[in-house]
């Protein structure tokens, strides 16, 4: 008797062990009485690792803002990386509860779009935060599929430019920077002698590689994505491919260290002042380089908009400068604030907001007037033209899969490129194992 | 210590009687609070991940995973032809590599830090240091150092050899582990020869054994047990380490390092294919727990039977 009494109480015990546990996670949703006080709204947002005391002043002036107009406190929460967040988004999809604004990087969007987790943006919903007519047209590019589910609020853009070193183009008699990738690759040559380089290049970087991929072959006619096939075995990639592996290969008009370069790190080596150009970088490295031995012998300059190996773009190329790059702000369709998420919303791509956040960080303003009052920079003037002429990557949720093995076919030539000349047997081999799985990705998206 | 064998010897009857009766009546509830921690941390967990290795689940059933498509053996099917036994195959011998290498350094070190002498304790905390630093730290700085241009190459006198892609990443991999790790075995191996009675020190020494025949046939018996257990523990752990491959190489990593982890990892978090990449965890846990399994069996790790002890 005592026995079984012993067990029902432990069968108890682990009952209430069980509920108490799986009720923490659960979460914790206070929904408040009418208006603003005495809510919260949680927004995830990127860490800033450059500026972090700045950031943090600056999430507490836009609290203090938000809660002077609302009534309600702003809970920023801070992802270190893209995983970071993805993992968070990942849980809040799940559980149906967590932030309730994200700040997410464009080419994420389709895929957090295909999570049908977020709010679709109707008329009502674009009225709340001012209107659509307020942002930049580009930046509205990836929002989403069409025009009626749109899911992504314009926040910030950083357009891809590359930067060169005045001093060391003049030295070598060329008037103004490339505009074709054949025009790059010449100048890049006459750049090359002793220890000085043409190009400096982050052959390493997880992102990097595809970009240059997608941007050649939207130049020339190819977007990669048709629908729903892929077209990464196409002669266009295979340049874009020839051409980007070239110039350290062939052409050996980059550092050899380049293969191991992220980034960050080939921004260092062209800040020293020994390189022409750096090719892929945006305003938030200025910092860096006006603190470099370039300070203030260099310039940004728009990428060159004509695919290699011709003169001029073909009929159905596309202008593309840039891909869209930036963030854009979700509002989660689970949260119990909608509105409160919208003000925020509001709060943070009006101008004034959006300029202050510029001279903060360098992220340019996705909010039209705010960059419209950039154009007098000189300095800008090519970055925000390049913003202006940001082509959207394909929306579709097979879009990582598709920049993933575009990645991969760099990361594993790269051991190669050392060795000498890449042979195109070499890259279509790649390309190949590149377009099954893009395929299979592109086969299995809803 | 060995006067103490005779006393449970006089008392063995009354023990004998007394676990019979808590045989019956063995007060088992006590195991709940373990019992229901191990049922929410392990069983649940592992019952999940066998569910979502036979649904289509990915990003667009995320949202509504309980109505995601029952697909069978799909994702098992799919992840062999996606890499994985290639995978494990990387993992497995990079795993049983660095143990190996990692067993003469950690004994080594053990024997050099046993007995006393001056400054043995600050020898002993630099020996340490690789366990306590993270293995993000850690990878960090290596990765720093077998950059092309970076500080290995230049001692070296040669900038064009690659570490982190190409045919060394592999090596470099297992070096850097066995950097890493080789502080476990020392532990455990000091540990072991902590535990050796001072009389068989005193026995050999009247014996008149020279150090060679001590130590190999009077001093390491005694640690083939925490020895054994340690080579079990480090190679788990070698094959679980995802930090080291994820900040050495980045992801997507070079073919020739994409050990099980990355290859999950990536299936998870970048394509996410949570289906797929449960059933890649299942697979390898099975593949793993084989050998595991006829390991444990082999070797009998009761280190309290070793030696004679007690």
């Amino acid at each position: 008797m005592l026995n079984r009494k012993i067990r029902t109480a432990a069968a108890l015990a682990g009952v209430t062990v069980l509920t108490a546990a799986l009720t923490a996670c659960g979460g914790d949703d206070d929904s408040g009485g009418g208006g603003g006080a005495g809510k919260t709204l949680n927004v995830l947002i990127g860490a800033n690792t450059q500026f972090p005391e700045q950031f943090a002043a600056w999430q507490k002036s836009i609290s203090d803002k938000f809660k002077a107009a609302t009534g309600a406190t702003v809970k920023f929460e801070t992802f270190a990386s893209a995983n970071d967040e993805l993992t968070k988004i990942q849980t809040s999809v799940v559980s149906g509860s967590g932030p309730d604004v994200y700040a997410v990087g464009t080419t994420f969007t389709p895929t957090a779009y295909s999570t049908g987790a977020f709010v679709k943006m109707g008329d009502d919903e674009w009225k709340k935060i001012g209107g659509k007519e307020k942002f930049n047209p580009a930046t509205l590019g990836i929002s989403g599929p069409d025009d009626n589910n749109q899911v992504g609020i314009p926040w910030v853009s950083r357009p891809f430019v590359m930067a060169y070193n005045t001093e060391l183009l003049k030295a070598a008699g060329i008037a103004k920077p490339a505009t074709t990738w054949d025009e790059l690759t010449q100048q890049a040559k006459q750049l090359t002698k002793g220890d000085q380089y043409g190009l400096a290049i982050a052959y390493k970087d997880n992102f990097d590689p595809w970009k240059f991929a997608w941007g050649m072959s939207v130049q020339a006619g190819n977007p990669l994505v048709d629908g729903k096939t892929a077209k990464l075995q196409d002669p266009a990639v295979q340049k874009a491919f020839s051409t980007y592996f070239g110039w350290l290969a062939t052409d050996k008009v980059v550092d050899p260290a380049a293969v191991g370069w992220t980034n960050p790190q080939a921004l260092a080596a062209f800040a020293k002042g020994k390189t022409g150009y750096f090719l892929l970088t945006t305003t938030t490295a200025t910092n860096s380089l006006e603190q470099g031995a370039v300070k203030g012998k260099w310039a940004f300059a728009l990428l060159p908009t004509v695919p290699p190996g011709a003169t001029s773009r073909p009929a159905n190329g596309v202008e593309a400068a840039s891909i869209l790059s930036g963030d854009n702000l979700l509002v989660a369709d689970y949260s119990k604030n909608k509105d409160l998420a919208f003000e925020y919303v509001k709060l943070v791509t009006d101008p004034e907001v959006q300029l202050d956040y510029y001279q903060k960080f360098g992220n340019l303003p996705a909010n039209a007037s705010a960059l419209q009052s950039l154009a007098s920079d000189q300095r800008l003037a090519p970055v925000t033209e390049a913003a202006q002429k940001s082509v959207a990557t394909p929306f579709t949720g097979a879009w990582g899969d598709i920049q993933l093995a575009l990645t991969n076919v760099a990361v594993q030539t790269l051991p190669d490129l050392t060795k000498g000349p890449i042979s195109t047997a070499q890259i279509d081999t790649r390309l190949a194992a590149a377009q099954k799985s893009a395929q299979s990705a592109l086969d299995r998206a809803k | 210590m060995t006067t103490l064998i005779r006393p449970p010897d006089k008392t063995a009857p009354k023990q004998q009687r007394r676990r019979g009766v808590t045989e019956r009546q063995r007060p088992l509830w006590l195991l709940t609070p373990g019992g229901v921690l191990m049922i929410l941390i392990v069983l649940i967990p592992l019952a999940l991940a066998l569910w979502i290795s036979l649904i289509d689940l990915d990003q667009y059933s995320l949202r509504r995973w309980i109505e995601a498509p029952f697909i069978g053996f799909a994702n098992y099917t799919e992840s062999f032809s996606s890499g994985l036994l290639h995978s494990i195959w990387i993992s497995v011998s990079f795993a049983v590599l660095s143990t190996v290498a990692t067993v003469p350094i950690g004994i080594a070190a053990a024997l050099v830090t046993q007995n006393a002498y001056r400054g043995r304790g600050l020898v002993r905390a630099i020996f340490l240091i690789p366990y306590v630093l993270p293995s993000f730290v850690v990878s960090t700085v290596w990765r720093t150092m077998l950059q092309p241009d970076g500080i290995v190459n230049k001692v070296l006198g040669d900038g064009s050899t690659l570490w982190l892609s190409g045919p060394r990443a592999y090596w470099t991999l297992v070096l850097v582990e066995i950097w890493a790790a080789w502080p476990f075995i020392y532990l455990m191996a000091l540990a072991g020869l902590q535990s050796v009675d001072h009389e068989v020190h005193e026995a050999s020494a009247v014996d008149g054994a020279t150090w060679w025949p001590k130590l190999y046939k009077v001093i390491l018996p005694y640690l083939r047990g925490p020895v054994l257990l340690a080579c079990l523990l480090a190679t788990l752990n070698h094959i679980n380490n995802f930090t080291l491959p994820f900040v050495l190489f980045g992801a997507p990593a070079p073919d020739n390092v994409n050990v099980m982890p990355m290859l999950v990892y990536v299936t998870s978090f970048q394509s996410l294919r949570f289906g797929l990449s449960a059933a890649m965890a299942v697979v390898s846990l099975i593949l793993v727990a084989i050998p595991l399994f006829i390991y444990l069996r082999a070797v009998r790790l009761d280190v309290h039977d070793e030696g004679g002890r007690r």
